[in-house]
């Protein structure tokens, strides 16, 4: 079917979108980004309950009670495997993988929340399991920057941190565990 | 049957700010642990909880879940979420205490517009065929609105000056606003146009902020406080959302929704309405019949802070203190959503 001037009806029309947002990171989120780069990792310890949130929030999502920079703690550089998923990447714009990843969580030492969506090297993806215990492949000093760092979600360590890796130490028993499995 | 009486016995507004420093679960945290305190009651006692929010303004998808660690979800609490203003979610909490189980509900709205530019991120709520790849954006739209109320006689240019003359300079009186002042007639009609025939005056303040509400049913509230702020009716009504197949110079979705919340059943000393386009309130005027008697927006209104999806329980705020505090009687709190008026709801409150 055309029209009176012999064209062609629109069909499909592309609109393509894209939006913009400027905000500037919380107060918790820069400390923990600063402390990244300085190769460490920053909690947030609620006197109340006496867990520590990484990253932190400034408050305790629990006792729903405000935190500030008195209550920050160090947690360490390493932890637990407490769940995984490994992803065969199927092709689609934007993907940049071609071969099986892994998407972990990561329980550190002295942490009370865990690390999403962490990546696993030094080991065949068959061979993870939870309760592996990992330690981070840091970035070197001069490659850190403050990468995924944003205002969704509390921070993340990508900018800093390569991935993780198995330390060689016995794995941790499912029991000691449990809570922080999804 | 009769609705179960519910009253408001607690509130709070964050400080509404061009930009807030700190994130929006934040915002919302210091709101509503003001809010609770100022009721209390126990957040642990909360019944029900309900909170407005929008994701495209926030930025990602599920934000409004980040939100709920405001209100101490673990162990874990009855909740919901409305893609709607929090007065919305006041009214979801309103409908969930009729069932009579619960004494308590905990409402809250939060937006941060700083963040982002409404010409860009508004079209995507329209529908995405015809009107979001025009860029039908609210300022736009509120444009086509305000030259609607002219060609059809019912308002001028100065009209709309006024309404933001009596609205900044209701608004010196409240601490919590963006903009206030004392405004020449003359001096804002020089300005120019942002979108004809609107001029930056007619436009709302970008502003970030939240605001929370406690309510409490009947025997619960007298416990509570001794001037509980009745809800005596509200209800909500929506319009076609194509602003082209809509008398835009009207809004009977308002006027529906006064007549059903009982604006009828006696006379309100005051209304807080959310007129986000200086035109609107004009509009508004005229579908809540509110008269000359009627102090409209003594708080300064939308045009003086417009925390987006906070705006209208805001609304609700400024209207129940005012019976708090003996000042007003009877008052009407009106929210409104979508573009050019599209939803509107009312809220008439009583004292005792």
């Amino acid at each position: 079917m055309t029209d009176a001037t012999g064209a062609e009806p629109v069909q499909v029309m592309e609109h393509l979108v894209s939006l913009t947002y400027r905000e500037p990171l919380p107060p918790s989120t820069v400390r923990f980004g600063e402390a990244l780069i300085a190769g460490r990792i920053l909690g947030q310890k609620c006197p109340q309950c006496g867990r520590v949130f990484m990253p932190p929030k400034d408050f305790c999502p629990l006792d729903v009670i405000m935190l500030g920079p008195e209550h920050d703690v160090e947690v360490a550089d390493r932890g637990l495997v407490t769940g995984f998923t490994i992803i065969t990447p199927v092709r689609y714009y934007g993907q940049t993988k071609t071969e099986p990843f892994i998407y972990a969580s990561v329980l550190l030492d002295g942490a009370d929340s865990t690390l999403g969506g962490q990546d696993i090297t030094g080991l065949p993806v068959e061979q993870l399991r939870m309760g592996m215990r990992v330690q981070a492949v840091w970035k070197a000093q001069a490659d850190r920057d403050w990468e995924g760092m944003t205002t969704r979600g509390w921070g993340s360590v990508g900018g800093s941190i390569e991935s993780f890796t198995p330390t060689g130490e016995p794995d941790v028993p499912r029991e000691q565990f449990l809570e922080h499995i999804i | 049957m009769a609705p179960v009486d519910i009253a408001i016995v607690g509130w709070s507004q964050s400080s509404l700010v061009s930009a807030a420093p700190v994130s929006e679960p934040h915002l919302c945290l210091q709101t509503v642990t003001a809010a609770i305190a100022h009721s209390g009651v126990g957040l642990r006692e909360i019944g029900f909880t309900c909170s407005g929010s929008c994701d495209y303004l926030s930025g990602g998808p599920f934000v409004f879940v980040a939100n709920l660690e405001a209100a101490g979800a673990w162990p874990p609490i009855s909740e919901s979420h409305v893609e709607m203003d929090g007065a919305w979610a006041l009214y979801e909490a309103w409908v969930r205490l009729q069932e009579g189980d619960i004494d308590t509900a905990l409402v809250f709205g939060s937006g941060k517009s700083s963040p982002s530019d409404r010409a860009q991120l508004y079209p995507q709520q329209m529908d995405p065929y015809y009107l979001a790849p025009l860029g039908a954006d609210p300022d736009s739209l509120a444009a086509i609105q305000a030259r609607a109320l002219i060609d059809s006689g019912k308002a001028t240019e100065r009209d709309f000056a006024e309404v933001v003359q009596r609205s900044l300079r209701n608004a010196k009186s409240n601490p919590n606003v963006v903009q206030s002042g004392d405004f020449d007639i003359d001096a804002l009609l020089a300005a120019g146009y942002v979108n004809s025939p609107l001029r930056p005056h007619d436009l709302p303040p970008v502003t970030d902020g939240a605001a929370a509400v406690v309510l409490a049913t009947a025997d619960r509230a007298r416990q509570l406080t001794d001037r509980p702020v009745w809800i005596r009716g509200i209800d909500h009504r929506i319009e076609p959302h194509y602003p082209g197949v809509r008398d835009l110079t009207s809004s009977p979705s308002a006027a529906l929704a006064a007549r059903k919340a009982g604006i009828g059943d006696g006379a309100v000393d005051i209304a807080e309405i959310s007129a986000v386009y200086s035109p609107q309130e004009i509009i508004l005027r005229e579908a809540l019949g509110l008269g000359d008697s009627v102090a409209v927006n003594p708080s300064g209104g939308a045009l003086a802070a417009n925390p987006v999806m906070a705006t209208g329980l805001i609304r609700i705020i400024e209207a129940a203190r005012r019976v708090a505090d003996g000042s007003a009687r009877r008052v009407l709190a009106h929210a409104a959503g979508g573009q050019c008026l599209q939803q509107n709801l009312v809220c008439i409150m009583e004292a005792e």
